[in-house]
């Protein structure tokens, strides 16, 4: 019997009102629990689109999307919202709550859960990305980064079994990187699976493990992110430290960090 | 903890960013976001503020783009002057009127939002100064090509991606020639070739004599371009001197805001300080 | 039919805008109950022939349950003599003045959505260049009128992201606005801190300069656009002179 997909596209196209040619065409794909999906590619080959498709902000002119093999023709984002989370590039225009606390609550009080499982739920995402101690806050009296940890919170707040994340680490710092990181692989742990439009070298590879490459609308490439990473006309630069493994010939299990680091540190020190 | 101070490089001394004590608090804010900050940035010099998210790199930036706090409220005191003047006081503001760039990390908010066309957007700063239309059209063009947009020249700022504005954003301050540049994360939306560009158009305006001063938390991104490193934290500065010699150190990871990737791999590989801080320094020492 | 598309757009920025005022002007001096629906049908026409028809469906969609609203209030609170219109009986002359009325509103709202939609910022702000208006002062007038535009954006971004959340947006306007209340006011303070922080960018690019603007590409200031202005005005003194001399008799 075949599993469950947390997403599918068949043979998706799609097209922009008045647009000459269509920002999508005949893009097919599916995932599955606990994968991370990466989507590569250069600006305006359709990741968003995509992306945006997968929660019926978007309806395909061609094709057909499901999540959780529920169709979404003739349906909307909201009635998505209890089994997938949507983090959109610009945080700071989605967020309108008092406190922070509030906007991550949000999402659960609309679904109609109980105040216990709601305040339970909302405590436990904030200590997951470092928020705990902003609760209380006014999300726009947060620096940039933390809006976006927050956002990202609003977008788990519901227990989705499906992230979409759309650059979900342009402008934050190394500790805010990391804690998106771990969020994104303590959610795959769990069952979820992720599905992320980045530029992020870094993210790709530690958090990711599956390279869906767009080129004007169709679909590339798709492979695993190291495969992906290391071709010659790779979407996006290496990390520098899978760079030096690779011209250092390391004998690391795989280009992410711990392993480069592991296998340098035994090279070294076998010397 | 021992408040350090500074001091200036070789350069134009006096003429280029000079901070004395300066102690900023924001509006309803208890800690000072800059706590005693004294240091000197000279002219002809990359100079490059690195620090954690809160560290003050930002706020000082806008101290001495006279924005803080005019436009953000709270309270100053201490000593600032950048190329002689007082951004703080109005005849230091209209001195300094057209010859100081800010670049902020989100192009959207530095658009003008009256202009059509990238060109026009590009056009803005010298149209309000008052310069002749033909040494408008000249500088414009020139600037567009310096970011390698100029192909965009036509199209509206809303129809670009977040990178290509970002270069408009750029050649928009270009455009004046400024004495003095005060960048925020100014790579922040900016792509791997834009990145690169950026890196080369700092280095061009500190040879041309400009003051250039940069804030960012990207190690790896500023290592190459920046000629001088402030390291600051929770308001203070912390130490300054040689890039180089900085980051390849264990104290930076301890007590500041880290290095760079090559240097963060060095570390968890168990390594010694000092540290490689790119790829070519990292394959050079560990090849066999 | 139309004399010339885009004439509403190709003219001197402010010969629209003066039309605007004037036909304000005119919806209130000229006499009811025909007056002001007259210059309705006039203002129609003028917006198709100056390339702005569109306009014209916008501002009657607008004012459509404004209209109905006023023939119901004055036809059924008004004195004197009655007329049976289906199952009820509306006052004559309290239906004369909602004529009047929604004329009035017909008349501006269709100049101005009209104007709106041939208005560009950049021409305009060349155009006060030209003459050595204050730049800074331009620039407020533009970026408020803009701020419409941006905060339907914006709108647009937030219930985008609260539908993702779960929120319910379906069903009758009523329905849609009462799910837009939470976000309204936090909508405004987010656009009003927007403006802040493009002020506070725009400042180290000269906004606030004490210099004359250069104008880019000044538009051209015409014979037919001083003329119009010129007749639009006398047209106003006309007919606030009739109305004068109608007062005074």
């Amino acid at each position: 019997m075949e599993p469950v997909s947390a997403l599918r596209y068949e043979a998706v196209s799609f097209a922009y009102p008045g647009a000459g040619a269509p920002a999508l065409d005949g893009v097919s794909l599916a995932v599955g629990a606990g994968e991370g999906v990466g989507i590569l590619g250069p600006n305006g080959a359709g990741k968003s689109t995509l992306l945006r498709l997968a929660m019926a902000l978007l309806q395909p002119t061609a094709g057909s999307v499901a999540v959780a093999e529920r169709g979404t023709r003739g349906l909307h984002p909201e009635d998505f919202a209890g089994v997938a989370g949507f983090l959109f590039q610009t945080p700071e225009a989605q967020l309108f709550a008092r406190t922070v606390r509030e906007e991550v609550a949000f999402g659960p009080r609309r679904l109609g859960w109980d105040e216990a499982r709601i305040a339970s739920r909302v405590d436990g995402v904030l200590d997951a990305l470092e928020l705990a101690g902003h609760a209380e806050t006014h999300p726009y009296d947060l620096p940039a980064p933390r809006r976006r940890l927050v956002a990202l919170a609003t977008a788990l707040a519901a227990a989705p079994r499906l992230l979409l994340l759309d650059e979900p680490t342009a402008g934050l710092d190394r500790p805010g990187r990391e804690l998106v990181r771990a969020a994104t692989a303590a959610f795959r742990r769990g069952g979820g699976a992720v599905v992320a439009v980045t530029h992020d070298p870094v993210f790709a590879l530690e958090a990711l493990d599956r390279a869906v490459v767009l080129d004007r609308g169709r679909l590339a490439a798709d492979t695993s992110m190291t495969e992906a990473l290391a071709a010659p006309d790779a979407p996006l630069p290496p990390p520098p430290y899978a760079e030096v493994a690779a011209r250092l010939r390391l004998p690391a299990a795989s280009p992410r960090f711990e392993a480069v680091a592991a296998a340098l540190a035994a090279s070294l020190g076998a010397q | 903890m021992a408040r350090v101070s500074a001091p200036a490089e070789e350069g134009l001394v006096g003429a280029g960013l000079v901070v004395e004590g300066l102690v900023f608090r924001y509006p309803g804010a208890e800690t000072p976001a800059l706590d005693g900050v004294s240091l000197e940035c000279g002219r002809g010099l990359v100079h490059w503020l690195f620090g954690p998210l809160g560290a003050g790199c930002s706020t000082l930036l806008l101290a001495a783009a006279g924005l803080a706090p005019r436009h953000t409220g709270g309270t100053l005191e201490g000593g600032l002057t950048l190329l002689g003047a007082d951004p703080q006081r109005d005849a230091g503001r209209r001195a300094l009127l057209g010859r100081v760039a800010v670049v902020t990390p989100a192009p959207a908010l530095q658009l003008s939002g009256v202009a059509a066309t990238v060109e026009e957007e590009v056009a803005f700063a010298p149209a309000n100064l008052g310069w002749p239309v033909e040494r408008i059209r000249a500088a414009t063009a020139a600037a567009l090509a310096r970011l390698e947009v100029a192909h965009l020249a036509g199209r509206a700022p809303a129809a670009l991606s977040g990178g290509e504005l970002q270069r408009v954003v750029i050649a928009a301050m270009l455009v004046l020639s400024p004495d003095a540049w005060l960048l925020d994360e100014p790579g922040a939306a900016l792509d791997a070739a834009g990145r690169r560009r950026l890196r080369a158009l700092l280095r061009e305006e500190a040879a041309r004599g400009a003051l250039v001063v940069v804030a960012s938390e990207d190690a790896d991104a500023m290592l190459g371009a920046a000629d001088r490193v402030v390291l600051l934290d929770r308001g203070r500065v912390r130490a300054a001197g040689a890039p180089e010699a900085l980051l390849a150190g264990d104290e930076v990871w301890r007590e500041g805001p880290g290095s760079t990737s090559i240097a963060a791999l060095a570390r968890a590989a168990g390594l010694p300080a000092p540290h490689p801080l790119t790829v070519e320094e990292g394959v050079a020492r560990w090849s066999r | 039919m139309s004399l010339g598309p885009g004439l509403a757009e190709r003219a001197h920025p402010f010969t629209p805008i003066a039309a605007t005022g004037a036909i304000t002007a005119l919806a209130f001096l000229l006499p009811g109950p025909w007056g002001p629906p007259a210059l309705y049908a006039a203002v129609v026409l003028l917006a198709a022939a100056t390339g702005v028809g569109g306009a014209v469906r916008t501002a009657a969609l607008v004012c459509l349950p404004l209209w109905v609203f006023l023939v119901l209030l004055h036809g059924v609170l008004g004195d004197g003599p009655a007329t049976a219109v289906g199952p009820l009986r509306l006052s004559r002359d309290g239906l004369a003045l909602a004529v009047a009325q929604a004329g009035r509103l017909g008349a501006i709202a269709t100049a101005t959505l009209g104007m709106l939609r041939a208005f560009r910022p950049s021409r305009f702000l060349d155009a006060t260049a030209a003459r050595g208006w204050s730049f800074h002062a331009a620039y407020l007038v533009v970026a408020t009128l803009q701020a419409g535009p941006r905060l339907r954006e914006r709108a647009a971004l937030v219930l985008e992201a609260q539908r993702t959340r779960g929120l319910r947006y379906g069903g009758s306007p009523p329905a849609r606005l009462r799910a837009l209340a939470p976000v309204v006011l936090p909508l405004v303070l987010g656009a009003l801190a927007e403006v802040d922080d493009r002020a506070m960018a725009l400042e180290a690019r000269g906004l606030a300069a004490e210099v004359r603007r250069t104008p880019l590409a000044p538009p051209a200031d015409t014979t037919a656009d001083r003329a119009t202005r010129l007749a639009l005005l006398a047209l106003v003194l006309a007919a606030l002179g009739w109305r004068l001399a109608g007062w005074l008799a």
